[in-house]
């Protein structure tokens, strides 16, 4: 986490001064700049293969979280504007308690909020002993709140997991 | 024959499909809060469109000025609004369901009985709330004209 | 006038559109928090469109004001759901 901070603040950096610099070849564009700086970013990267091994493994799976989040909230918001535009009502309101296996403040408080950001969903509030986590939700297949559950425990709660650990 | 591209007018047409896609989810999201039968539901849905909408318009924008000062903004306000948008949901949804606002009836309470128990909010399964309201204001109304 | 302006010109209007229901919700919500919701949604489509302005006229610095309507939009929400906690004790 520091890490990545740092290394995006070099690359950053690099960028700014690179342009700043009179004869620069490269035109000066926004996305001839975002590509500069994700070369920078991902030879920086790639250094760290020889100082912080963990760093290295778990860039890739930050990449594919975020894959996997943004096609959440997209595939969930085409459901919720399918429901507006239809006149019937295809949902099945619930509130579930998810059973927490995340420990730590930093790792409840990005579920809640991944949860919260995906449509359909919404973290209502988490129980004084922490061991359940209160989520209204939407749309439910065949009315199977175990299945729900599978899907948070295995989409979100597995990768922050991987992520944090 | 070489055909130049005119790279100007792809961008521009790039930049209006995302601006039109996220003023359609806008949209689609203002008509969903006029729609939905109830608060929990109108909160889930809403919040988040309006998220998505905005990033779209805001990508569409960046996209547009292809400068890299208005691409770090338009980056920061992106990222802002979506770490802000779930809290402000999270501390609304909490503060309604302390404040007894009634779920609609379809909903499936059945996991959330234990909650509910523990801090006292039972009488929020209470569906008719609005109704009752209405009446007794009526009552109010009724006994002001009799006052009268 | 070229396509590019009259496709903004659409989308203001939807926008408009928009603020219009937000404001119906916000005068019939029958609750308070219906109506920091709509307030919520209210300013997202006030950015929506001072974004869509600085576009209409190649003004860069209004993107500063989206920027710091964001930031109110936010803290003008949570303080008003801590006013409902509050009110309700």
């Amino acid at each position: 986490m520091k890490l990545l901070l740092i290394h995006s603040l070099i690359a950053g950096v690099a960028v700014y001064f690179y342009f700043q610099h009179p004869d620069a070849i490269i035109p000066y564009t926004a996305l001839s700049t975002a590509l500069l700086f994700l070369v920078l970013f991902s030879l920086l990267w790639n250094s760290s293969y020889f100082y912080h091994r963990s760093y290295y493994r778990k860039m890739p799976k930050l990449l594919h979280f975020i894959m996997f989040f943004m096609k959440e909230l997209f595939v969930a918001n085409m459901k919720i504007a399918y429901d507006i535009i239809t006149p019937h009502y295809h949902m099945s309101p619930t509130v579930l308690a998810f059973p927490l296996r995340l420990k730590t403040d930093l790792e409840i408080s990005i579920l809640a909020n991944m949860i919260g950001l995906t449509p359909g969903t919404l973290s209502i509030d988490v129980s004084a002993d922490r061991k359940f986590l209160y989520v209204h939700t939407l749309y439910l297949k065949h009315k199977d709140i175990e299945q729900l559950k599978l899907h948070i425990k295995n989409g979100f709660e597995r990768r922050i997991l991987e992520l944090t650990a | 024959m070489e055909r130049e591209i005119d790279w100007v007018l792809i961008k521009d047409i790039i930049s209006c499909i995302f601006i039109l896609f996220g003023v359609c989810i806008m949209l689609i999201a203002s008509i969903g809060l006029l729609r939905f039968p109830d608060f929990y539901i109108r909160m889930s849905a809403i919040t988040k469109g309006a998220t998505l909408g905005l990033g779209m318009i805001l990508l569409g924008m960046g996209i547009y000025f292809n400068q890299p000062g208005v691409l770090l903004k338009v980056i920061a306000i992106m990222v802002f609004t979506s770490i802000t948008a779930p809290v402000a949901a999270h501390v609304i949804g909490r503060a309604a369901v302390q404040n007894k606002i009634p779920f609609w009836e379809k909903t499936n309470l059945k996991e959330f009985q234990e909650y509910m128990a523990k801090e006292h909010l039972e009488q929020s399964v209470n569906h008719d709330k609005y109704t009752v309201e209405e009446t007794t204001r009526q009552k109010d109304v009724d006994g002001a004209a009799d006052i009268e | 006038m070229s396509i590019f302006q009259i496709t903004l010109i659409i989308a203001m209007i939807m926008l408009s559109i928009c603020l219009l229901l937000t404001a119906i919700r916000f005068a019939i919500g029958p609750t308070l928090p219906d109506r920091v919701t709509a307030f919520d949604l209210f300013v997202a489509n006030v950015i929506g469109i001072i974004v869509i302005y600085t576009e209409l006229t190649h003004n860069e610095d209004f993107i500063d004001v989206a920027m710091i309507l964001s930031l109110f939009g936010f803290l003008g929400s949570i303080s008003f759901a801590y006013y409902i906690i509050r009110v309700t004790k």
